[in-house]
């Protein structure tokens, strides 16, 4: 399904916040994640044991969803991480951090650590 | 403790974000601090970043992948090889260092032929590179607080990324605004339905924006401030007529209007265009009107953000993106993504940033297959892909320093209590790697 | 409001109360019954007695206490409700222009913020139970909290 992620800062879900205090698992439950609408959530088919798995030109990743009813449909909020800068890219050397286009899918795999994620990221 | 005195009771600044709120009280006995009041989550996150558990407490260095623990000394020559072996170092960061440590590393960058940026290039700067040919009025806080009667949020979700600034510009009481909250009237355009849209009361505005779209908006009040000839009757980027009436008539009849560009506006793929526009905009009004005006503020949030634009600024004339060669500042249209992305660089220093976390992973791929020097107080992503890293103190809380408010005034941080064993600051670190590099 | 639509909004004044909404208030917080209203008690409006009587059920007669609720979960020490308590206003001169209050806080002061969340004091200074009139129906601090973390409510 088309979708639209936005990266947003949020206090809840603060990198600075994880970086700080937090360990490796709690940097990956409180910022590889995405809020979407529940409505979405139905249409993707999602459940709590499955994960979404982002991609578009720019890369691809796999977040953990939650629900708020406040975020618009069509639309993915991500705060700003490691996790949601896979998917940014830059166009005429401005980086897109809003309105990215991706394509949005359930999957079973599990959501990548950020040493993992380095390592791809190198290779 | 020699230079520390007892405190209880004492008023510090906080540098938990760019709002540097001056009014909150710490507690404790002079070596930690016990109590802190007043402060939002934020702040009182930094405060605890003291002993938090990710702290870096020792100059590392990686041998064959693995970071191993060296003296200072040790960790200093190996940056000092780094650099020397290096004809195209980039500098990059200096938003959460004082400006004393910009000055420093402005140095070092002159002395070593380097380029220099800050985080503000993919922020705020975009704006102040356009007011460099159409202007800029800024407002203070204090005159918010005072004057102010219209304040539209314009892509910023102000509750969540600066906590404490709604309370101080929308509630506060000032000395020409004494019922406070009751004359300000608040106008959030944002396509999402944030935090921010909970104090709204029955006189503001909510206006949901289609995505992308604010150029649009900015357009067609542009249109109307000129010739009236009335809004499409569909309206426009999915606002109703009714409601572009009432905010074409809010921001034309305000005495004193505020709007707070957040990233919504800076971060979007037309961010240079939108921002172009949105100036033109402000500037049209302030002619049009008699006795009002209307201004800008940024939210930035690193604390010390509009710093490092104001030295550069104030030295060169150019508030980021600086290229050094023989101690000569030299022309040049390149920014730090148009470098990495061409990887036009062999070593990088990042002083007090992660850019391996807040840029696109293309770059942050040519970052780490270069040598990396880091100089920061805490983990972050950088901190795993690091060469060197030099550990630092926390200014405003261990070590003194300026820094800019956003609103771009400048506020003096004090230091609180002493840095653990053997820390020194920012500017301390940076002048020990110009004395190294340059002999006398 | 729920109670006050079926009271007789006549404003009669027979109970000793000055109007048939200030009743309305008292009855929610308990302090009055609804036999305490002579009109109603008039076959005219029997059916709204019996509505009454099933609203109220059976907690009549007991006092409510006012509780304000603090959800610390959610609160992000934003001190939006320090600055917008008119009784912190009064009492506390610093949080006029939105800045912290002094430390240690005041006696009448209701809210601080420490250690980044929000902290209630001296609920018996609240409005709410000191002020008298349309002042009694104060809910600025529940009104105003960005992330809806302040409640109000009788128990």
């Amino acid at each position: 399904m088309e979708m639209l992620v936005n990266t947003v800062r949020m206090v809840d879900y603060d990198q600075l916040k994880e970086y700080s205090f937090g360990d490796e698992n709690s940097l990956k439950e409180n910022l590889a994640i995405g809020i979407i609408n529940p409505e979405d959530f139905e249409k993707l088919n999602l459940t709590t044991s499955l994960n979404l798995k982002l991609s578009n030109e720019d890369g691809k990743v796999i977040i953990k969803v939650k629900q708020k009813e406040d975020v618009p449909i069509g639309t993915i909020l991500m705060p700003v991480s490691i996790w949601a800068n896979q998917i940014t890219g830059i166009s005429n050397e401005q980086l897109i951090f809003k309105n990215i286009k991706v394509n949005a899918e359930t999957t079973r795999d599990n959501v990548l650590d950020i040493e993992e994620l380095l390592n791809i990221i190198k290779k | 403790m020699k230079g520390v005195k007892k405190l209880v009771n004492k008023r510090v600044k906080c540098t938990g974000c760019s709002l540097l709120c001056d009014d909150i009280i710490v507690r404790g006995d002079g070596l930690y601090i016990d109590e802190v009041i007043g402060a939002c989550l934020k702040g009182k996150e930094k405060f605890e970043q003291i002993t938090g558990k990710n702290r870096i407490l020792s100059p590392l260095v990686r041998d064959k992948g693995e970071l191993k623990k060296v003296s200072l000394d040790t960790a200093l020559e190996r940056s000092i090889e780094i650099m020397k072996e290096s004809s195209k170092p980039l500098l990059y960061g200096f938003s959460t260092v004082s400006c004393q440590a910009q000055l420093k590393g402005i140095e070092l960058a002159k002395s070593i032929n380097g380029f220099i940026d800050s985080n503000s290039v993919i922020c705020q700067g975009k704006v102040l590179n356009t007011a460099k040919e159409m202007g800029l009025t800024l407002a203070t806080i204090s005159e918010v607080i005072n004057k102010t009667d219209l304040l539209i949020l314009w892509g910023a979700n102000a509750a969540e990324s600066i906590p404490r600034l709604l309370n101080k510009i929308l509630f506060s009481r000032g000395k020409f605004r004494m019922t406070g909250r009751e004359i300000k009237t608040l106008i959030i355009i944002d396509p999402v339905k944030t935090a921010s849209f909970g104090v709204m009361g029955v006189r503001d505005l909510s206006l949901n924006i289609d995505p992308g779209k604010d150029i649009e908006l900015i357009r067609v009040l542009k249109e109307e401030c000129c010739t009236p000839s009335g809004f499409p009757a569909d309206g426009v980027a999915g606002i109703d007529q009714d409601d572009l009436k009432r905010l074409l008539i809010q921001i034309t009849n305000a005495e004193n209007a505020v709007i707070f560009i957040g990233q919504g506006i800076l971060s979007s793929q037309t961010s240079v265009n939108v921002v172009h526009e949105l100036l033109d905009l402000v500037h049209m009004i302030n002619i049009k009107q008699q006795k009002g005006r209307m201004s800008i503020m940024m939210l930035g949030g690193h604390y010390n953000m509009a710093g490092f634009d104001q030295v550069a600024l104030s030295l060169f004339g150019k508030n980021h993106s600086l290229q050094f060669f023989d101690n000569n500042l030299v022309e040049t249209s390149e920014t730090i993504i148009s470098k990495l992305s061409k990887e036009d660089f062999d070593c990088s220093i990042i002083v007090g940033t992660d850019p391996i976390s807040h840029l696109p992973w293309k770059l942050s791929k040519a970052l780490m297959s270069k040598p990396l020097i880091l100089i920061d107080n805490k983990k972050s992503a950088t901190f795993n892909v690091a060469d060197v890293i030099l550990p630092s103190s926390l200014t405003g809380i261990e070590c003194e320093g300026l820094a800019y408010r956003l609103d771009h005034v400048p506020i003096e941080l004090q230091k609180i209590v002493n840095p653990p064993n053997n820390i020194i600051s920012d500017e301390e670190l940076l002048s020990k790697l110009i004395s190294r590099l340059n002999p006398i | 409001m729920e109670l006050y639509k079926f009271l007789p909004k006549t404003n009669c004044k027979k109970c000793g109360k000055p109007t048939c909404m200030a009743f309305a208030l008292d009855l929610l917080q308990g302090k009055v019954k609804i036999d305490d209203c002579p009109p109603l008690l008039e076959p005219k409006y029997k059916k709204n007695y019996n509505t009454l009587k099933e609203l109220i059920g059976s907690e009549e007669g007991k006092e409510k206490e006012l509780r304000i609720d603090v959800e610390t979960d959610l609160c992000d020490g934003c001190g939006i409700c320090v600055t917008v308590c008119p009784v912190n206003a009064r009492y506390c001169p610093p949080t006029l222009s939105g800045k912290a209050p002094d430390y240690p806080p005041e006696k009448h002061q209701l809210f601080q913020v420490k250690a980044g969340k929000c902290e209630l004091l001296a609920i018996k200074y609240c409005r709410r139970i000191e002020a008298q009139g349309r002042e009694r129906e104060c809910r600025v601090c529940e009104t105003y909290c960005p992330r809806d973390a302040i409640k109000i409510d009788y128990v």
